[in-house]
C-alpha cells in the first residue's frame, strides 16, 4: 500500500526537481553537449527595406530591367519571343561550388525502358490538392493513355509537408518511384542519398534543357548538380481588389510596387473607407512568415544565409537578424499595428488570406499569394464565394518589395526520381518527368492553374498563348521570374533544415505582430536557426 | 504432474498469440523508445548521435516540453470537470418520467457516434473566422467579437478553449450514457426513504444521487482524463498546435507527432518525449487508483 | 440489462409521490429546458447538415436556415472523398481487429483463469503492465516495424498491432473467475476438455461481456486517427478518419468548402446505425472500460 503512495510522490518530485533545476532552453538543444554556436552579429548592409528612397513617387519607381506594368503586359507573341531567343543562357552557379562528379551518383539508365517487357508501373507522391490535383490527374491520364510502356499512379499525400515527412520516415522500399517536393526541401532531400539526380538523366538522354528557365534549374541544383526537374514553378504575386482601389481614389491598374507604395495605398484604402483593411498578411512558414521573407531578401539583393545562401558551402549562420530583416519586420509590424494591414495568422487552410478579401463585413483590399492559386481563386469568385467581387475586379501585380525590384525566387515544387527502384522504373519515371515538363504539358498546366511554365517555348504553345493574350493576370508571375536578374542573391537559399528555419522566421513574425520587439525576436530566431544548422551539419558529416 | 505439464503447454499455446502481439507492438517498442530517446536522429532514426540519458533531463528541462505538459494539464482541467458536470446534468435532466424522454436520451447520446475527425471538422466549420457559421451570425459577434476577429481558434487566449469545446461535445454522448446507466442502477429505495424523511429534490440530489454515483463519476473522470492527455486528432485538425508563437494548443502528443512540431523530424527526440508521456500517464494512473480507493463510495 | 431492470423497478414505484409526473407550467418548463439543451447539443450537427445540403456559395447567406436544396455536395464528398472505399477499409480493419481481439482475449483469459502454469502471476502482471503504456509512446517505433515488414498501406499494417489487448484479457478473466468451480468440475466429469469447456460452457456464460468487449473494440479501432495517419501513403488505404483529414486538407476549391462537411455526415452515419442496432451492448461496452484504470 505505502509503495503505491510513495511512487507518484517520488516520480513527481524528481520530475519537478529536474524540471526546475535548469533549463528554459529549447528542446532543439536537448542532448547537445556543446552549447549551440551563438549567432554572430550579422554584417548585413544598410541597403535594407526601410532605406529605399522614400520620396520616390508612385509612378516612376521602375526597378532595373522592368518595363511593363502589370495589366499592360504585351501579347504573348511579343513578350515571349525574346524568351525563346534571348533567354538568359548564363547559369549563375556560385563559382566556389565544388561540383559532385556525376559518376559517383546513382545512374540514370534512360534506355532501360526500351528493353522493358510489358508496362512499367510507377508511383508518384504529390502534394497537389483541389483543382490542382484534378489538373495533374488529367495530364497523367493523358500520359497513361498516350503510350503503353509506362503507367503512372498518383498518390496524393495532402500537401508538400506530408510528402516530405512521409518520404523521410519511410524505408527505401516503401518510398515511391517519383516524388514532388518544394524548393525548401532540396538540400534535405539531396542528403537522403536516395535520388537519381536529374542531371544524370539529362546527360544520359541528351535532353535539351536550353528552353528551361535557368533560374528554375539553379533553384533545384545543389553542389553543381541538378537534382530534380522543376515542374510546378510559382512565385508570389499581389492580389488586389480593383473596385476597392477605384473607390479609394487609387489607379486600379497601378498596384503598388515598393513597400512604401504598399503602405501608402493601404492607408489610403482604410482612411477613404473603401475597405476595412489594406494589405492582408499571414504568418505561415510557407507563405508570409517564411517564403515571402526569403523573397524580400532576394528583392533587397541580400543573402539570408552565409556562404552565398548556403550555395557555395553549407550555411553556418542565418543573416535575417541583420538590418534588412529588422527593417522588414518593423515595416510589417507597423503596417498591421496601424490598422492598414490585417494579419490572418498561420493561414492554416492556406486560404485564410484570400477569404479575408472575400469577407463581407470586414474585407481587406490586397494580399500576397502564390501565383499558383490564381486559377482556383478566379474559379471561386466565379462560383460566387465573394458576392462583392466580380471576376474582372481581381487585379494581379508583381509582389511589392524593397526597391520595387521584380526579382523573385523560384517557388513551387520539382520532381525527384527515387533511386534503387530498378533501371526500368528509373527510366519510366524519367519518361514521365519529360512528359510533364514538355512545352505542351507546361502550357496546359500553366493556363489552367496560374503556375509559371518552366520553359519559354510553352508561351507560344496553346492554350497558354491565348490565355496570356486574353488574361494578362496569368502572365504577371512569369514576367517577374523572367525579369529576375542573374545574381547570386536571386537564386534562393539552400539549407538542410530549411523548413524548420522558415518555421522560426514565421514564429518571429507572429511574435512581432503580437507586439514583440523586432530585434529580440529575430535574434532569438537566428540563434535557434544557427543551432539547427550546426546540428544538421554534425549529423550529416559536415 | 503430467496434467500440470499439459496445462503449461496449453497455456503457452493460448497465451502465445496475445503475447507475440503485445511483445512486438507494446513492450519492444517501449524498450526501443527508451533506448532511442537517448539519441538525436533523423526522421528514420538514422544518422544518430548518442547523448545518453542526459537527453531525457534536457528535454524535461526544455521550455517546449514544459509548455506542452502545462498545455496538456490545462486541457484536462478544461475538459474533464466540464465534461463530467455536463454528463451528470444531462443525465439527471433526462431521468424524469416525462412523455418522450426517450427522444431526448437519444439526442444526448448521439455524439457517441462521432469520431474525433468528425467532431473536429464539424467544429472547425462552426468556428472558422471568415466562413464559419458562428462568425457569420451578427449578434453573436457583437457578444463575443473574438469569434470573428481573430477567431476563437486563432486567438492565443481562447484557442485551447475552442478545442476543449469540440472535445467536450464529442465526449458528451459517452458521459451521458455512462452516467445514465449509473443513475438507473441506484436503488429506488434510497430515494424513497430520503423522500419520506422530507428531503427535497436538491437534498436528494446531493445526499443520494451524487454519493451513489461517485464510482461512475470517477470512472468517467478517469476516462476523460486519459483522453485529454492523449488528445491528438482535434489539435491536428483544429489548430495544428497553434496559434504561434504562443503554441497555445501544443499538447504532449502533438509535440511528438504534430505536423508543425519541432520534434517530428527527429525520431530520437520523438522517442524521448513519447517515453516521458508514458511516465506522466503512469504517475497519473497511480494517483487515480489511489483516488479511486479512497474517495469513492461503493454502492452495494 | 441493469438498465432495463432499473427501469422496471422504477415503473413499479411510480405510485409513490417521488415519481409524480409534473403538471402544468412545471411540465412545460421541463420540456423547454430539455428542448433548449437538446437544441444546443444538436446545433453542430444541425448546421452541418444544413450547410451540406446547400451549394457552397449559398452556405453563408443564412447559415442557420435551410435553402437552395442540393444533394450535389454529398455526391461530391462521396466521390471526391472516396468515402465508399474508406468506409470499407475502416470496416474491414475494425471487424478483423474486433474478431481477433475477442479470440485472443478469450483464450489468454482462459489460460489465466483456469490453467495452472509456472510464473502465472508474473505473466499476468506483464500483461497488465502493457495496459499502462499509452499507444502514443509506441507508435514511433511501430511505424518503423511495420515499414520494415513492408506493411505500410495494408490491412495488416492497420490491424496487426491491435490484434491482442491486455484489456480484453483482463476483462474476460474477471468474468471467467466468476464462473462457479462446480461447473468446471461438472464439465470434467462429463469428459469436457479445456476446449470443450471454453466453447460449450464458458463462452455462452460470458456472452454479454463479450458483446460489450466487441463493441468497445470495434469503436476503438474505428476511431483510430494517429496510427492510420502515420502508416498510410496510398490514398486507397486511408480509413474514414484519415480520409476525412485528407478531404479537409484538399478542400476542393474555395467555393465548395462544405464538401468536407458533407463528408463528416457520411462518415458518422454508418457508426450511428451500428450503435442504434447494438444499443444494449453500448452501455455495457462503454462502462466495461471501468476496469481500465
Amino acid at each position: 500500500m505505502w509503495r503505491s503512495r510513495l511512487l507518484p510522490v517520488l516520480v513527481v518530485g524528481s520530475f519537478l526537481v529536474v524540471a526546475c533545476s535548469g533549463g528554459g532552453d529549447s528542446i532543439q538543444n536537448a542532448g547537445n553537449t556543446t552549447v549551440a554556436p551563438a549567432s554572430k552579429p550579422t554584417t548585413a548592409t544598410t541597403a535594407g527595406v526601410g532605406d529605399t528612397d522614400t520620396d520616390t513617387a508612385h509612378a516612376d519607381t521602375l526597378a532595373p530591367g522592368e518595363t511593363l506594368a502589370p495589366g499592360e503586359t504585351l501579347a504573348p507573341g511579343e513578350t515571349s519571343a525574346p524568351a525563346a531567343t534571348d533567354a538568359p543562357t548564363t547559369t549563375v552557379a556560385p563559382s566556389t561550388t565544388v561540383a559532385t562528379p556525376l559518376d559517383e551518383l546513382p545512374k540514370c539508365p534512360t534506355d532501360a525502358l526500351a528493353s522493358a517487357s510489358g508496362t512499367v508501373d510507377i508511383t508518384f507522391w504529390h502534394g497537389m490538392t483541389a483543382d490542382l490535383e484534378k489538373q495533374l490527374q488529367a495530364l497523367t491520364d493523358e500520359y497513361n493513355a498516350s503510350q503503353t510502356k509506362v503507367h503512372v499512379t498518383l498518390q496524393n499525400q495532402g500537401g508538400y509537408e506530408q510528402v516530405i515527412d512521409k518520404y523521410l520516415q519511410s524505408g527505401q522500399d516503401s518510398r515511391p518511384d517519383l516524388a514532388q517536393a518544394p524548393e525548401y526541401a532540396v538540400q534535405e532531400f539531396r542528403d537522403t542519398n536516395s535520388f537519381v539526380p536529374v542531371a544524370a538523366c539529362v546527360k544520359a538522354d541528351n535532353y535539351d534543357t536550353s528552353p528551361i528557365l535557368p533560374a528554375a534549374v539553379n533553384a533545384y541544383s545543389s553542389g553543381g548538380v541538378q537534382w530534380s526537374m522543376p515542374w510546378n514553378v510559382s512565385n508570389p504575386v499581389l492580389y488586389y481588389n480593383k473596385k476597392i482601389f477605384a473607390q479609394a481614389g487609387l489607379d486600379p491598374e497601378k498596384p503598388p510596387r515598393t513597400l512604401e507604395e504598399l503602405q501608402a495605398d493601404s492607408e489610403q484604402i482604410v482612411s477613404s473607407g473603401a475597405a476595412k483593411y489594406g494589405l492582408v498578411v499571414d504568418t505561415d512558414f510557407d507563405s508570409g512568415g517564411g517564403w515571402y521573407i526569403e523573397q524580400w531578401f532576394a528583392k533587397a539583393e541580400e543573402f539570408i544565409a552565409d556562404n552565398d545562401n548556403g550555395r557555395s558551402a553549407p550555411a553556418t549562420h542565418m543573416l535575417f537578424a541583420g538590418q534588412t530583416g529588422v527593417d522588414l519586420y518593423t515595416y510589417l509590424q507597423n503596417l498591421v499595428a496601424s490598422g492598414a494591414g490585417y494579419n490572418v495568422g498561420a493561414n492554416a487552410s492556406g486560404q485564410d488570406a484570400f477569404l479575408k478579401l472575400a469577407d463581407v463585413s470586414e474585407p481587406g483590399a490586397m494580399t500576397i499569394g502564390t501565383s499558383a492559386a490564381l486559377g482556383t481563386v478566379l474559379a471561386a469568385i466565379k462560383g460566387g464565394i465573394a458576392p462583392k467581387i466580380a471576376v474582372e475586379d481581381l487585379g494581379v501585380g508583381p509582389m511589392p518589395g524593397p526597391n520595387g525590384s521584380a526579382t523573385v525566387l523560384v517557388g513551387g515544387a520539382s520532381l525527384w526520381i527515387v533511386a534503387d527502384k530498378g533501371d526500368e522504373k528509373t527510366a519510366a519515371a524519367w519518361d514521365y518527368v519529360k512528359f510533364l515538363s514538355n512545352a505542351q504539358s507546361q502550357s496546359t498546366w500553366a493556363a489552367a492553374t496560374g503556375y509559371v511554365p518552366i520553359r519559354s517555348d510553352a508561351l507560344s504553345t496553346e492554350p497558354l498563348a491565348s490565355k496570356y493574350a486574353s488574361d494578362s493576370r496569368y502572365q504577371v508571375a512569369y514576367d517577374s521570374l523572367f525579369q529576375t536578374p542573374d545574381e547570386l542573391t536571386a537564386i534562393g537559399a539552400l539549407l538542410g533544415p530549411q523548413r524548420e528555419i522558415r518555421v522560426l522566421t514565421a514564429r518571429a513574425l507572429a511574435t512581432v505582430f503580437g507586439g514583440g520587439d523586432v530585434a529580440t525576436a529575430l535574434q532569438e530566431a537566428a540563434t535557434q536557426a544557427d543551432a539547427l544548422l550546426a546540428d544538421y551539419a554534425a549529423r550529416h558529416g559536415g | 504432474m503430467k496434467r500440470r505439464r499439459r496445462d503449461a503447454v496449453l497455456a503457452l499455446v493460448m497465451l502465445g498469440p496475445s503475447a507475440v502481439i503485445l511483445v512486438a507492438f507494446v513492450l519492444y517498442p517501449l524498450a526501443r523508445a527508451v533506448w532511442l530517446g537517448r539519441q538525436r536522429c533523423d526522421a528514420r532514426a538514422q544518422n544518430c548521435r548518442t547523448n545518453g540519458f542526459r537527453q531525457y533531463v534536457d528535454v524535461v528541462q526544455s521550455r517546449e516540453f514544459q509548455h506542452s505538459l502545462w498545455v496538456t494539464v490545462k486541457f484536462a482541467l478544461l475538459t474533464v470537470p466540464v465534461g463530467v458536470a455536463l454528463g451528470l446534468g444531462l443525465a439527471v435532466l433526462a431521468d424524469r418520467h416525462l412523455r418522450g424522454v426517450g427522444f431526448f436520451r437519444t439526442v444526448f447520446s448521439s455524439t457517441v457516434a462521432t469520431s474525433v475527425a468528425v467532431a473536429s471538422l464539424m467544429w472547425l466549420f462552426l468556428l472558422q473566422p471568415s466562413r464559419g457559421v458562428l462568425a457569420n451570425i451578427g449578434w453573436l459577434n457583437q457578444l463575443a467579437p473574438v469569434i470573428k476577429r481573430p477567431g476563437l481558434l486563432n486567438d492565443a487566449g481562447t484557442a485551447l478553449s475552442g478545442v476543449a469545446l469540440s472535445s467536450v461535445w464529442a465526449n458528451l454522448g459517452f458521459t451521458f450514457i455512462v452516467v445514465t446507466a449509473g443513475l438507473q442502477s441506484i436503488p429506488r429505495e434510497l430515494h424513497e426513504s430520503a423522500y419520506v424523511d422530507g428531503a427535497g429534490p436538491w437534498r436528494r440530489f446531493t445526499n443520494v444521487t451524487v454519493p451513489m454515483l461517485s464510482p461512475t463519476l470517477v470512472f468517467v473522470g478517469v476516462v476523460l482524463t486519459s483522453r485529454a492527455f492523449q488528445a491528438y486528432g482535434e489539435i491536428d485538425l483544429l489548430t495544428k498546435g497553434g496559434p504561434v508563437p504562443q503554441d497555445s494548443t501544443s499538447t504532449l502528443t502533438y509535440l511528438i507527432y504534430g505536423s508543425t512540431s519541432i520534434a517530428r523530424s527527429d525520431a530520437g527526440l520523438q522517442s524521448t518525449v513519447a517515453v516521458l508521456l508514458f511516465v506522466v500517464l503512469l504517475v497519473l494512473s497511480v494517483v487515480q487508483l489511489r483516488g479511486l480507493e479512497r474517495r469513492v463510495h461503493y454502492g452495494n | 440489462m441493469a438498465t432495463s431492470t432499473a427501469r422496471r423497478t422504477s415503473r413499479a414505484h411510480t405510485s409513490i409521490g417521488i415519481d409524480h409526473v409534473p403538471r402544468g407550467w412545471r411540465m412545460v418548463g421541463r420540456y423547454v429546458v430539455l428542448g433548449v439543451v437538446a437544441f444546443l447539443v444538436l446545433f453542430p450537427v444541425y448546421t452541418t447538415v444544413i450547410a451540406a445540403l446547400k451549394p457552397g456559395s449559398k452556405v453563408l447567406d443564412h447559415p442557420l436556415l435551410p435553402g437552395s436544396f442540393t444533394l450535389q455536395v454529398f455526391r461530391d464528398a462521396w466521390t471526391e472523398g472516396r468515402l465508399g472505399r474508406y468506409l470499407w477499409n475502416s470496416t474491414v480493419v475494425a471487424v478483423v481487429v474486433t474478431t481477433c481481439q475477442l479470440v485472443t482475449s478469450l483464450i489468454s483469459a482462459y489460460a489465466f483463469a483456469f490453467l495452472r502454469f509456472p510464473l502465472k502471476t508474473f505473466f499476468f502482471g506483464l500483461f497488465l503492465a502493457t495496459l499502462l503504456v499509452p499507444i502514443e509512446t509506441t507508435l514511433v517505433i511501430n511505424r518503423r516495424t511495420v515499414d520494415s515488414l513492408g506493411w505500410l498501406n495494408s490491412y495488416q499494417g492497420l490491424a496487426v498491432p491491435f490484434l491482442a489487448t491486455a484489456f480484453g484479457t483482463f476483462l474476460m478473466r474477471q468474468v471467467f473467475l466468476q464462473i462457479p468451480k462446480e461447473l468446471r468440475e461438472a464439465g470434467q466429469m462429463d469428459g469436457l476438455g479445456h476446449w470443450g469447456f471454453l466453447t460449450e460452457v464458458a463462452i455462452p456464460l460470458v456472452r454479454p461481456t463479450l458483446g460489450a468487449l466487441a463493441l468497445f473494440s470495434f469503436l476503438s479501432s474505428w476511431n483510430q486517427y494517429l496510427w492510420p495517419n502515420l502508416i498510410t501513403t496510398e490514398e486507397n488505404m486511408n480509413t474514414v478518419q484519415t480520409g476525412l483529414r485528407l478531404l479537409n486538407a484538399s478542400v476542393p476549391d474555395i467555393e465548395r468548402f462544405n464538401v468536407p462537411i458533407a463528408g463528416t455526415v457520411i462518415a458518422a452515419l454508418p457508426i450511428a446505425i451500428v450503435l442504434m442496432v447494438f444499443q444494449r451492448q453500448l452501455v455495457r461496452g462503454l462502462t466495461a472500460g471501468a476496469v481500465k484504470g
